[in-house]
């Protein structure tokens, strides 16, 4: 009978039994440290948790195990590809070892034993030091910008590099030193076994080697180990909770409801007043800055990084055992004010976080304390809010009212009680602010000419309260959205259309927490219906439309409460290329990866240093498609790009930016219909 | 320190000029969905009122209105930021232009809530934009009465005040009782309500006195009435300066601006 393929296990170590008393200290300090963190975690409020456990099934193979959102990045995400499945497969390896030495149980044998303990855990091996050499290339040779140069960043890999290839001589040695009939099977430790060999190393030189090795191999695993839940590779455990933990319901895109009856502080004065997955998320940071690279705060030099929010709350944890008796988070020094009104909310930090950490929901938490219990705004927001509170929108000093945009168009606004099917909520911005007004005419008379029965609010119409909930009152949004809610019911509305993405939002994912359900289409969406039902004529010319000289003809800006909130991507490219046959050019930063135009989350009305306006670094991101019309979608970033493409200069001069709609109303050649009418003329509804 | 604050409620003068209208043969404008608000100045006086208090402990603040029972949510506002009182005092409809009989009622309701050491106003409303009502008060209360105060702190057992004047600004040092008209500055902005005092001002009571039950105080003067009231026509003019060049039009442009005594 040929020998069944195996190795012995501690061949060449006396003592080995020694090793067990370092499992012990390795054991009692790695609980230490995961207690230490279990302790603070409790500080929070309790988090709500949706069961769906398929859906977190789902998204943990998705980004646990396949690592969707770090491969996005394509070299940062294979290295971490390989470090992290090398490291888990070398991990089994040593399970098997246990399970066989330990519990007496042979499994290290036969094909079991070619196959996975010496094939699999050679080539994983491998894998796992490619990962960590392009790690230690990333960071210093590459020098990413994201990544941060500390001692520590560098120790932690190049110590995890130096057990790694211990490793393999370890192999070696005993391959070489006991002639292992098997060594094939262990590629990279039959390599160096031959190349001792060749050497001429003596088998006792290889035992004596191998022996000390054996050791430093085994100390040096055992301090990385012990090490994980006192840094940052405590996301090795917790980054696959944190996967399978995060809501399903993303908390920024509908903020979490204050119940005043009940609420003790009003938004998060202390770590105590933050929800107990908010306080898990600190933990969970990698400090891989990946949120960082393209926050329009960080890029456009405020004071604020959404690293920085996490890791500065993260120390401030960490170091305050308790909270009674110590200032607030904003007063204490922790989280400076105006770190926290610098957030757009825009969404890309935690649309980029591999590991989905939620910075939003933690921000506004922040800024609900500064606005409801402290009533400490920057000025120009305070004012805006002042002006929601007194007149029902936020554009002070606004010539118009909300009735004087349709007026001449025909249209009027619902009468009391009048109901109706399809209501126009036109939003604060698209009916009183001067560049806005102009998309507001052009989707009402398409949607006229497309034979859509619509009624309008008018004077009935507030502000949604997005700006207000954003900003931290919460109080007043939820006066506002009672009383929507309210004329909604008096009109027996049931679907609602809106320009505004962020009026979009609130309704469709903010509303229903206090009872509002309704079918919400954003103006994207509801035309490319109409286009889709044949309901508006086919735009003249079949050739895809170039700009001058070729250039493209337009480019497309993704307003973030469209796009990342609401994942609404495709309906207005479809809208452009596929309707209006416009040859579409995507800037660098599209879709996902969108930069804010810098008016979200009430920065609209917040004061902004004209040399760094996150709208001009925008519009020359678009610009630089070539592209002579910017295309969008929000009437927030339409006023902003504007301003941004003046901010630019001479390039700008020949640059336009335009809502969808508008453009639609030019490819079809409306312009006349849009245009101020002279006339009254009596209608009601279009 | 006693403080009382007047304040007066009108339409939001911020409104679209479209939505402001008039009824034929009316005598006030319409206010069918125009919002209303405290009138400007008043929110300064009102500030002022509470950075005394807080300057001078053991001071109280009541704020004070005049007009129908819907009047009492400009009060609410007040108490949201913390004033400790609020008396409304009811008529039928918001005061007109009348500024005798607005004082006389109010100074009628100031001895009757009083006595007070300090009675702040707005130094004029933001609708009717007379400025009477403060100076008058103080003179049939029988207070001096400072008017364009931007500052005030205690000092001594009166308080020192700062006004605007013609170039630049005046220190006064003045005694109890006393009336302040406030104007703009800003160090006098109204400051944001916090939320749970905006929570608690909804339960507080408010004192309502009908004003047919104060004895007015005497005034020989007629009460004013408005026999007619008209939107002036809206008139643009415009004229282009032309000229060859940019120098031309520039030039051409200073001296239009001469002519018309602008430069
Ligand atoms: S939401 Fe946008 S602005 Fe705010 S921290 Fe994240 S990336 Fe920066
Ligand atoms: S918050 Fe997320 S994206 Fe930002 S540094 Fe931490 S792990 Fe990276």
């Amino acid at each position: 009978m040929p020998p069944v393929p195996t190795r012995q296990i501690y061949w060449n170590i006396a003592g080995h039994d020694y090793m067990y008393l370092f499992l012990l200290v390795l054991a009692a300090v790695f609980l230490y440290g995961v207690w230490r963190h279990y302790r603070t975690w409790q500080r929070g409020r309790p988090s709500p948790w949706e069961h769906r456990y398929r859906e977190r099934w789902r998204r943990f193979a998705e980004q646990a195990v396949v690592q969707l959102r770090l491969v996005s990045q394509l070299v940062p995400g294979i290295m971490h590809l390989f470090i992290s499945w090398g490291m888990v497969v070398l991990f089994l390896g040593t399970v098997v070892v246990a399970i066989q030495a330990d519990l007496h149980i042979p499994i290290m044998r036969g094909w079991f034993y070619l196959y996975f303990q010496s094939l699999a855990l050679d080539a994983f091996g491998l894998v796992a030091v490619a990962g960590t050499v392009i790690a230690l290339w990333l960071r210093y040779v590459r020098r990413l910008e994201r990544l941060r140069k500390g001692l520590f960043d560098g120790v932690l890999t190049g110590l995890l590099l130096v057990i790694l290839l211990t490793g393999f001589v370890l192999e070696g040695l005993r391959i070489a030193a006991t002639a292992d009939p098997w060594g094939l099977w262990s590629p990279v430790g039959y390599a160096l076994a031959r190349l001792f060999l060749a050497a001429g190393t003596s088998v006792t030189v290889m035992r004596h080697v191998h022996a000390t090795l054996w050791w430093t191999h085994m100390i040096l695993a055992f301090v990385w180990l012990g090490y994980i839940p006192f840094s940052k590779l405590f996301h090795l455990l917790l980054a696959p909770a944190n996967v399978f933990a995060q809501p399903l319901t993303p908390p920024a895109q509908a903020l979490p409801a204050i119940d005043f009856e009940t609420a003790t502080t009003l938004g998060a004065a202390h770590f105590e007043d933050f929800r107990r997955k908010d306080i898990f998320d600190l933990d969970v940071c990698t400090e891989c800055g990946r949120c960082e690279e393209w926050c329009p705060a960080w890029v456009t030099e405020k004071p604020l990084s959404p690293r920085a929010v996490i890791l500065d709350l993260r120390e401030g944890l960490h170091s305050m055992a308790r909270s009674e008796g110590e200032p607030p988070l904003v007063a204490g020094g922790v989280i400076r004010a105006d770190t926290l009104w610098a957030c757009t909310t825009c969404g890309y930090c935690q649309e980029h976080c591999p590991v989905f950490i939620e910075h939003v929901p933690k921000i506004i938490d922040m800024r609900r304390y500064l606005a409801m219990e402290e009533a400490r705004l920057p000025d120009a927001m305070e004012a805006a809010l002042r002006g929601i509170e007194d007149r029902g929108h936020p554009w002070r000093g606004s010539r118009f009212s909300r009735e004087d945009w349709f007026r001449d168009l025909g249209f009027s606004a619902l009468r009391p009680g009048e109901k109706t099917d399809v209501l126009y909520w036109v939003g604060c911005t698209a009916a009183l602010e001067e560049r806005s007004r102009k998309v507001a005419r052009a989707f009402a008379v398409l949607m006229r000419e497309a034979g859509v029965r619509f009624g309008l609010l008018g004077d009935q119409e507030q502000c949604s309260g997005d700006p207000a909930r954003r900003m931290g009152n919460e109080y007043l949004f939820q006066t506002l959205a009672q009383a929507n809610i309210q004329s909604f019911q008096e009109h027996g509305v049931k679907t609602i259309v809106t320009t505004c993405p962020h009026c979009y939002n609130t309704i469709k994912n903010e509303y229903p927490q206090f009872g509002g359900v309704y079918q919400v289409y954003h103006h994207t969406e509801f035309l490319a219906k109409l286009v889709e039902e044949g309901r508006l004529p086919a735009v003249a010319g079949n050739d895809l439309n170039s700009g001058e000289n070729n250039a493209p003809a337009v480019t497309y800006h993704d307003p973030c409460y469209l796009g990342r909130y609401n994942g609404h991507y495709d309906e207005p490219r479809s809208l452009l290329t596929d309707y209006l046959r416009l040859d579409l050019s995507e800037p660098e930063l599209s879709r996902r990866d969108s930069f804010c135009c810098g008016a979200g989350g009430g920065r609209a009305w917040a004061e902004e240093d004209p040399a760094h306006r996150v709208s001009i670094v925008r519009s020359r991101q678009l610009m630089a498609t070539g592209a002579t019309t910017i295309a969008t979608a929000c009437p927030f970033c339409l006023p902003m790009l504007t301003d941004g493409v003046r901010g630019t200069g001479q390039e700008g001069e020949h640059v336009r930016v335009m809502d969808i709609a508008e453009i639609m109303i030019e490819r079809l050649g409306w312009q006349d219909k849009v245009a101020p009418q002279n006339t009254i003329t009596g209608g009601t509804e279009g | 320190m006693k403080i009382a604050i007047l304040l007066k409620r009108i339409l939001d003068p911020e409104v679209s000029p479209h939505k402001f209208s008039l009824e034929p043969g009316a005598t006030r404008p319409s206010d069918a969905g125009i919002p209303k608000v405290i009138s400007p100045f008043d929110e300064n006086a009102l500030e002022l009122a509470l950075q005394l208090r807080e300057k001078s402990p053991g001071s109280t603040v009541t704020a004070i209105s005049m007009g129908p029972p819907e009047t009492v949510e400009i009060l609410r506002k007040a108490l949201a930021v913390t004033a400790d009182a609020a008396v409304l005092v009811q008529i039928e409809t918001d005061p007109g232009p009348d500024a005798f009989g607005t004082a006389s009622t109010l100074a009628a309701a100031l001895q009757k809530t009083g006595p007070f050491d300090l009675v702040l106003a707005g130094r004029q409303a933001g609708d009717w934009d007379q400025g009477q009502v403060g100076s008058l008060v103080a003179e049939m209360l029988g207070f001096p009465c400072v008017t364009f105060v931007t500052q005030a702190s205690p000092s001594g057992n009166g308080l020192r005040l700062q006004r605007e004047s013609e170039n630049g600004y005046d220190v006064i040092d003045a005694d109890l009782p006393l009336v302040l008209t406030v104007t703009n500055h800003p160090g006098n902005v109204l400051r944001l309500p916090k939320v749970r005092d905006v929570m608690m001002a909804n339960r507080k009571p408010v004192t309502t006195i009908a004003a047919s039950d104060l004895a007015a105080m005497s005034t020989k003067i007629p009460p004013l009435e408005i026999l007619a009231l008209e939107k002036p026509p809206a008139v643009a003019a415009a004229e282009i300066v032309g000229g060859r060049d940019e120098q031309e039009i520039a030039a051409r442009l200073v001296q239009k601006l001469q002519e018309l005594k602008v430069l």
